[in-house]
């Protein structure tokens, strides 16, 4: 899977270009995020625009991702689709995560959250 | 007494080998499909969803990710609803999944990590059935349309 990552002092924003988030690529985008929660990059800014669908495999796998920066960090979404947001409605995860609709939004939001922020 | 009438479904049928990657063939199709027939987008995504859910379930609990084994897809187009019938040879299906998930929004450790596949489907599919019979797996699913197709 390739992705489009930026890195402020702050803050990472990390943007998948591909169409899809599922059973074939779910483990290689939990991969990529967790190699830079490693290094110490906790506050993050997942980007979907480009995101078309997601499974229930991407799904988990955006949650375990949550669960992992839970309670010193952050995740917030920005950029979904209507039938990415359809999915999360559906399993209530519209309820877990802070969606947003521009990338801009998501920075904001997640910047106040900081220390210092 | 009214004469029954009978319809001969349309049908549309796909093969795939047991590899993850190319599930997202069967899933592309299959919106396709739906958006052609008037289906909504998020009406085409959702039985997107539902399909790939099942064949992902194929190929991996089924087939245990072994390649080379064959997943089919039958799309049956009436005029009232569509259904899906997706058939495998492997392992039978076990009451794979949950079909309700509960939990604390605010509680992110308690947050569920599987198990969403089946629920998703019942949520958005009318009828949903499961058999094994003969060394097959055989699951399908319908959905009802507002609109005559």
């Amino acid at each position: 899977m390739i992705f489009e990552d930026k890195l402020t002092n702050k803050i990472l924003i990390v943007k998948p270009l591909e169409k899809r988030i599922d059973a074939f690529s779910a483990a290689n985008f939990q991969g990529h995020i967790v190699d830079w929660i490693a290094e110490g990059k906790n506050h993050i800014v997942l980007d979907l625009s480009g995101i078309f669908f997601i499974d229930s495999s991407g799904l988990v796998a955006i949650v375990s991702i949550l669960k992992m920066l839970n309670p010193s960090g952050n995740l917030v979404i920005c950029g979904m689709n209507e039938a990415v947001l359809d999915l999360f409605r559906l399993t209530r995860m519209n309820r877990v995560f802070q969606i947003f609709s521009s990338r801009e939004e998501a920075v904001d939001a997640l910047l106040k959250t900081l220390p210092n922020g | 007494m009214s004469a029954k009438e009978t319809y001969t479904a349309k049908t549309i049928k796909m093969t795939i080998n047991s590899r993850l990657e190319e599930v997202s063939l069967v899933g592309s199709a299959v919106h396709g499909i739906c958006a052609n027939l008037s289906l909504s987008g998020t009406e085409a995504s959702q039985m997107e969803a539902c399909v790939v859910e099942v064949v992902n379930n194929a190929i991996k609990h089924s087939y245990h990710l072994q390649p080379g084994h064959e997943v089919d897809i039958t799309i049956s187009l009436y005029p009232d609803r569509i259904e899906f019938s997706i058939c495998n040879t492997g392992e039978p299906m076990k009451s794979w999944e949950k079909t309700s998930i509960d939990f604390d929004p605010q509680d992110v450790c308690a947050l569920p990590e599987g198990g969403m596949g089946l629920y998703i489907i019942k949520s958005i599919m009318d009828e949903v059935t499961y058999e094994y019979l003969d060394g097959v797996n055989n699951f399908s699913m319908s959905k009802h349309l507002n609109k005559v197709l």
